[in-house]
């Protein structure tokens, strides 16, 4: 198996390379990291309900689509990223989705020990701290003949930036992604109290990633090979692969493994109504631990809003069957009045159909 | 019939990537199997092939995702789609729920039956199943 160790690369580059080696099926370690920050979408993501465009075009940031799963992620040159790429028929290997996620987590997890941080697996994809803060991210796919499996290391992390990303209804919840990202996302800049060495993290890593993968060789990306990679970052650009996939769930944003932040928007009657969901478990029945509700929807008395509607809806699963009761005992009551908005109307403005 | 904690029904052929076939006519209905969807996970997202679309067998038409992968969904045997599950594009979790019933992906009208040679039934099958489980499902 190679190993390339590509320090910094031009940034779509950078995660265009395990697709290629994937696709002409060359077993490989790759221990890379974007030179300018990037967005990735995971392979499913429909990016004009997901991803606020306008900020990625006013600040020139790339966009790219992964053939990997998950959600957004913001991509840059302090974040190392781990790529494997090794044939199914290798016995040696993993060969199951369970066995890759069990031995190729152990090089990352012990190289954040090492390096003075314990970490742990969490499912379904994160590696997080003993304090539950996700460090790092995982994921995987069949390419061509290939396995692959990927990961990212954070040295340090902008959350402003990638709270500016996600595509919200309302502009004035970006300050909740930001203080969910900052709350559950760490840094081994944050654990440590300083930015690692580079180098050092990468030779920790590739050193733990021998003793699982066996001897590897260092290489160089031969120039027909970027050649090749280039003419697929092109394809990976087209408007076709970029913006063709639509999804029908209500937008997202996932803040670590079993947190997501769901945002919902509907037309009433009576006005528009934009909510913003913290969930934690799936998306689809688990709990709603936090919530906010905003519009130009009329309520009366407004501090009912708070007190009421939202309170009724914090505690009960995301699930149509448990909220559509709690809603209609707050729609029924009589010491409130909200115009042209029926039960119905809360339901989908959460993005539950009826 | 079951093995280990796996269903394999009787009635169906296997294709070595874990779909199955049943045939009604020259019509064939594909599924993934109950092993692929307890190893896979909860299904979250499904691309399948459209209308119309001729393959041959061992064709790659589609793709799975799960919260740890995204993989490929192979058409057992040649032939031209003719229906496409919506329910399951809607709802892919049904896949996990109902491999073999409600969580079917697509139906093709073969194109040429002897390829159910290459499949795996009864006995055959139920020996490349318990091989997977020792190799895969430890």
């Amino acid at each position: 198996m190679y190993l390339f160790t590509l320090n910094r690369m031009p940034d779509l580059l950078s995660m265009v390379i395990f697709h290629e080696l994937a696709r002409e099926g060359i077993e490989a370690l790759v221990i890379v990291s974007p030179e300018k920050p990037m967005i990735s979408v995971g392979y499913f993501q429909d990016v004009f309900q997901e991803i606020n465009l306008d900020y990625l075009k006013k600040t020139g940031l790339p966009l790219f689509r992964r053939e990997i799963g998950g959600g957004t992620t913001y991509l840059d040159e302090n974040q190392i990223f781990y790529q494997v790429i090794y044939s199914p028929k290798d016995r040696k290997l993993p060969q199951t989705i369970k066995q890759a996620y069990e031995v190729l987590s152990q090089p990352p997890l012990r190289a954040h020990e090492r390096l003075g941080i314990k970490a742990r697996f969490r499912e379904v994809n994160d590696l997080v701290t003993e304090s539950g803060k996700k460090i790092g991210g995982e994921g995987g796919a069949n390419i061509g003949q290939c396995m692959v499996f990927v990961g990212s290391m954070l040295m340090d992390f902008d959350y402003y930036t990638m709270s500016r990303v996600a595509k919200i209804p309302d502009e004035k919840w970006r300050d909740k992604v930001y203080k969910s990202l900052e709350e559950n996302l760490t840094t081994m800049k944050r654990e440590l109290g300083e930015l690692p060495d580079r180098r050092e993290v990468q030779e920790i890593l590739i050193e733990e990633f021998r003793k699982i993968l066996g001897p590897l060789e260092k290489a160089e990306l031969p120039r027909d090979f970027l050649r090749r990679a280039k003419g697929l970052e092109l394809k990976m650009q087209s408007p076709d692969f970029l913006y063709g996939k639509k999804k029908k769930e209500v937008a997202s944003l996932k803040i670590k493994s079993g947190l997501n932040l769901i945002f919902g928007q509907h037309k009433a009657r009576g006005g528009l109504i934009r909510t913003i969901q913290e969930v934690n478990g799936p998306p689809e029945g688990g709990m709603i631990q936090g919530l906010s509700i905003s519009g130009d929807f009329t309520l009366i008395p407004k501090e009912s809003l708070k007190e009421g509607l939202e309170l009724s809806i914090v505690g009960s699963r995301r699930e149509k069957y448990e909220l559509l009761p709690r809603i209609a005992k707050f729609m029924d009551s009589r010491d409130k009045e909200m115009p042209g908005v029926t039960t119905e109307d809360i339901l989908l403005s959460l993005g539950l159909k009826k | 019939m079951e093995v280990g904690e796996y269903l394999l029904p009787d009635d169906l052929w296997y294709h070595k990537e874990h779909f199955w076939v049943k045939l009604d006519g020259d019509v064939a209905t594909v599924g993934v199997t109950d092993f692929f969807q307890k190893l896979a996970g909860e299904i979250s997202y499904l691309e399948l092939p459209s209308e119309g679309d001729e393959y041959s067998a061992d064709d790659v038409v589609g793709t799975v995702e799960t919260g740890k992968w995204v993989g490929k969904i192979y058409c057992p045997i040649s032939g031209t789609i003719t229906e496409v599950n919506s329910e399951a594009l809607d709802d892919p979790a049904i896949v996990n729920r109902d491999p073999y019933g409600n969580g079917w992906l697509f139906k093709l009208k073969t194109s040429d039956l002897s390829e159910l040679e290459k499949l795996l039934k009864g006995e055959s099958a139920l020996k490349w199943q318990e091989e997977e489980i020792r190799k895969k499902a430890k």
